[in-house]
């Protein structure tokens, strides 16, 4: 582990370079040897960026964003994790579920798009449904993993103490596999948000994702450049609070 | 006067199959543990003395026989009784403080400050009241154990089976955590049964040691150690009749089973 000392003057050095590559650009822009109309120069997405936010027009197209991945996501998640648990539990449970599983698990969740736009159109349903699906497998593998994992003295113990099956369920099994249940909630994290943005841009007809596409189709390339810098700083301040949560539940955990 | 429950097994055997083959582990054990008794089982190495344990507590399903406790068919661990796991790092919970783990063990009911009152006075019967607030991870493996000691106190049990519970500590820590289960089964009285392959650990502990066989395992003898009470881990061990069963015990357990 670097120490905190040179942590920092890490973290100094890294903000050097993406400065100087903006600089590099706006100058680059500044004397024409890039063309404008493909990349407005760092200055003017700025400006657009602080117009996006005084203006207002920030919140709505986030928040559609944001409610719809925190919907699915949350939904998608505890379902996956009640699903994990009795699978891990239950070998007859396992058995029946796991081939269906199988089938859907591999695929790439985007092509389901198509289908998904035939039966539930291009609304909210459909954006759900898809977020969900990308959400729910992660999740679900590595519940199972944790569960399984679960060392049989703790079960035991618990047995002993006249638990039952929901209690051993409630205070052994789930805070057991809770570090292989964030693993498999960190991976759906970042995959949540690939679906709602790709979603958005297929089928939108709101939120960050059809903005970006919509100002690119409109040529509004420096307003297209500050919402993608808008979803990148979502993006990372999501893995932030995701992390914060973590070190807060699993600080017992050696893993 | 006891709090401590019967235990009866009785024609009780285990059968394991292992890919076609069967093995018989334990073959027709009947034995009567009497209410506030301290028996311990010693046997050879590998002669099926924690399945014979997981058995009586109800962990295990048996091939054939009956366990009852007080009469009643054990099927399932029963209320009253409480296990203490020999892997002591395994058996408390990582993501709960002392307290909470101790906790674990209280029966429902009582307030939040009753069942506070109840942990801190379990912990202080083990020398472990400033731990409180601690993590399991945070102990050595004899403190853990003596949470684990604890958490069994708190749920006030009848009955208490030991799995080789000092097997995997020091050998001071050992001494210490039998001059306190000593002192606090003297106090309380429950009933123990105690598996270990450490002879003198069961006699300054049991009142009788049931000596098992190799596999298939059945009780070879049952010795009473009629050692005065109360005992004490130093000059218990001095007394001429604990030498004279330590030296039979020994002679009886290292001499080469019979067809092997």
């Amino acid at each position: 582990m670097p120490s905190r000392a040179t942590n920092l003057s890490g973290y100094a050095a890294g903000i050097l370079l993406p400065a100087a590559f903006l600089l590099l650009l706006e100058v680059l822009i500044g004397n024409g040897a890039i063309n404008r109309a493909l990349v407005p120069p760092p200055s003017a997405i700025w400006d657009e960026l602080v117009y996006i936010i005084s203006s207002g027009s920030l919140w709505q197209p986030m928040g559609q964003t944001l409610r719809l991945l925190a919907t699915a996501y949350v939904a998608a998640s505890l379902l996956a994790i009640g699903v994990g648990i009795l699978m891990g539990r239950s070998r007859a449970i396992y058995n029946l579920f796991e081939p269906l599983l199988e089938v859907i698990r591999p695929l790439p969740k985007p092509a389901l798009l198509p289908p998904l736009i035939l039966f539930l159109g291009i609304g909210d349903p459909m954006k759900l449904v898809i977020v969900g699906l990308a959400v729910f497998f992660p999740v679900l593998i590595n519940t199972i993993q944790g569960v399984t994992g679960v060392d049989p003295v703790l079960v035991n113990v618990a047995r002993t103490f006249g638990q039952n099956p929901r209690q051993i369920a409630l205070k052994v099994i789930l805070p057991a596999a809770l570090p292989f249940i964030f693993t498999g909630l960190r991976i759906s994290l970042g995959l949540g948000l690939i679906l709602v943005v790709v979603a958005e841009m297929l089928a939108g007809t709101g939120g960050i994702g059809y903005l970006i596409v919509d100002m690119q189709r409109t040529f509004q390339v420096t307003s297209m450049y500050a919402w993608l810098f808008i979803l990148a700083t979502l993006g990372f301040l999501l893995n932030f609070a995701f992390e914060q949560v973590e070190k807060r539940l699993l600080f017992w955990s050696r893993r | 006067m006891t709090i401590g429950c019967a235990l009866t097994l009785s024609g009780v055997s285990k059968t394991f199959s292992q890919g076609g083959n069967s093995v018989r582990a334990i073959d027709n054990i009947d034995l009567d543990v009497t209410p506030g008794e301290f028996l311990s089982v010693v046997g050879p190495s590998g002669c099926g003395k924690s399945t014979f344990l997981q058995i009586a507590a109800g962990l295990q399903s048996a091939s054939g026989g009956s366990v009852t406790l007080d009469g009643n068919a054990v099927s399932g661990p029963p209320d009253g009784m409480v296990y203490l796991f020999q892997q002591y790092d395994r058996s408390l919970m990582p993501w709960r403080t002392v307290l909470r783990n101790v906790a674990f063990g209280l029966k429902d009911g009582g307030s939040r400050a009753e069942r506070h009152a109840a942990c801190m006075e379990y912990l202080n019967m083990v020398g472990l009241k400033d731990f409180a607030d601690q993590y399991p991870w945070q102990l050595s493996g004899g403190m853990q154990q003596r949470v684990a000691i604890a958490r069994a106190l708190a749920a006030e049990p009848r009955i208490l089976l030991l799995d080789e519970p000092f097997s995997s500590v020091d050998a001071l820590t050992r001494s210490d955590l039998h001059q306190l289960v000593l002192r606090l089964w003297e106090e309380r009285r429950f009933t123990a049964i105690m598996v270990t392959h450490d002879v003198d650990e069961a006699i300054l502990l049991s009142d009788r040691i049931a000596v098992l066989s190799h596999r298939p395992s059945r009780i070879r003898e049952s010795i009473p150690t009629d050692l005065p009470r109360p005992r004490d881990r130093i000059t218990t061990p001095e007394l001429p009749r604990f030498l004279e069963l330590r030296h039979y015990l020994l002679e009886t357990l290292t001499k080469r089973p019979e067809h092997a």
